[in-house]
């Protein structure tokens, strides 16, 4: 995507409702919180991001700390435009933060200042050395609860999304929040340093139950702060505007 | 709108006079029903080799497919997403590719988004949307957020080159149902029994 004079170069998502949304994607190098509650399609909004990247060409990284990687993708919506190959050719990697973790001997519940720097540059030298160029960690929120206190989180994800951003990779942190809750983070301080806010959101109207997104803030460019309905299909996440005459406000 | 009630052929006829991207209402009587769909379906779209995204909110996606069977109309080219199965509990348990299930027509972005989903998988260089009915949508729906849902889905069908064709039923129709499918649509046709 070319950017217009004196705009940011943007990293067009593939999703085409959400490029639309943000005036043709995310500004490149951006770290973008992807919050919601279960079921509300995340994943398959993030994985979809990378599939897309890897598709032009971009390599991508997925990090998933939840689920171990082979049971996602057995999971994962027959999307018609996957590719196994991309796989194969390195172009879309999968890891598992937990065998990071074992790695590099992080066995203990809580992780001290020391480790978190030690799992920032693990996780940069391998998006470096892949040459990634998108990234998602699935989800924050699991790496948060071994972080413990306010202070450890705000530290880890502004040093990651500072190494990313040097690596000009645009990177989405999946974050989990309770279906009732009106926060945009479980913690609190993951919305204040991301460059960026998605929310998805499952909404009630009159008893049907619709699948909602919003783009709270981006950093460095317009966008849409209206609510969209969303749909996962094999043709990947499709969007229309939030009927207002049905809102429940 | 036409002057006086036409048959199947007028109606395909009528369609095809007016370019792609058009919007056209169509009102028929109860009786005239195989006649509208004969005239839409087959002789207008199968005819034109259009794949028709049939949207039904009044009988269910089989029913029509019986319909359509006993008329000895191809259906193949025909994809239903239909919004009246889920809500009469009726909906089919076998998994059909040519049938997309809306919980309910209440879920006017989801059928939006089904439409759309549809538009995206087909491989036809011309597409028709069926709207049946607009009567039915009105039952379950407010006419606010039912306008709201005409102008956001003929204005997306326009812009991908679709027909929309919106069926409304004489005897159910109000003046304020007549006055939102106006609004959307660029023509009109009344359809009826055929003189002589």
């Amino acid at each position: 995507m070319v950017a217009r004079t004196g705009e940011r170069e943007r990293c067009a998502t593939g999703i085409d409702g959400l490029d639309t949304i943000l005036y043709g994607g995310i500004p490149k190098a951006n770290t973008v919180l992807l919050t919601g509650s279960c079921g509300t399609g995340k994943t398959s909004l993030a994985l979809e991001f990378l599939i897309h990247g890897a598709l032009k060409g971009e390599n991508s990284l997925f990090v998933s700390v939840t689920e171990n990687s082979e049971k996602l993708l057995a999971n994962i919506i027959p999307y018609r435009f996957f590719d196994k190959s991309l796989i194969k050719s390195g172009r879309l990697v999968f890891v598992d933060l937990p065998i990071m973790y074992e790695r590099l001997g992080m066995s203990k519940p809580e992780l001290s200042m020391e480790e978190i720097d030690l799992l920032v540059s693990a996780i940069g030298d391998l998006a470096k050395e892949l040459g990634t160029k998108r990234l998602v960690v699935d989800s924050i929120t699991s790496v948060c609860y071994k972080l413990k206190t306010s202070e450890k989180i705000r530290d880890f994800i502004l040093k990651l999304a500072k190494t990313l951003s040097d690596l000009n990779c645009t990177s989405m942190l999946v974050g989990e929040v309770a279906a009732e809750s009106h926060a945009y983070s479980s913690f609190g301080v993951e919305e204040a340093i991301a460059d960026g806010i998605i929310l998805m959101a499952n909404m009630e109207r009159r008893g049907d139950l619709l699948r909602t997104l919003q783009v709270i803030k981006m950093r460095g460019t317009m966008h849409s702060r209206t609510k969209y309905v969303l749909d996962l299909t094999p043709m990947g996440v499709l969007l229309v505007p939030l009927l207002k005459g049905g809102s429940t406000g | 709108m036409t002057d006086g009630p036409v048959g199947a052929q007028q109606i395909a006829a009528e369609i095809a006079e007016t370019p792609p991207s058009s919007a056209i209402s169509l009102q028929m009587s109860v009786d005239n029903y195989l006649d509208v769909i004969r005239g839409v379906v087959d002789l207008f779209a199968n005819k034109n080799e259009m794949d028709t995204i049939y949207v039904t909110a009044t009988i269910s996606s089989d029913a029509i497919k019986r319909v359509l069977e006993a008329l000895d109309i191809d259906s193949s080219r025909v994809y239903f997403v239909d919004c009246i199965s889920h809500i009469m509990m009726g909906a089919p348990t076998l998994h059909d590719e040519n049938t997309t299930l809306v919980e309910s027509p209440t879920m006017l972005e989801n059928l939006m988004l089904k439409v759309e989903y549809l538009i995206r998988r087909s491989q036809s260089k011309s597409k028709l949307v069926v709207i049946d009915s607009i009567n039915s949508l009105a039952i379950h729906n407010n006419n606010w957020i039912l306008s709201e849902f005409l102008h956001i889905l003929v204005s997306g069908l326009r812009s991908r080159n679709a027909y929309t064709v919106i069926l409304s039923v004489e005897e159910h129709s109000t003046p304020e149902i007549n006055n939102m499918v106006n609004l959307v649509c660029d023509h009109g046709i009344r359809a009826g029994k055929q003189e002589g």
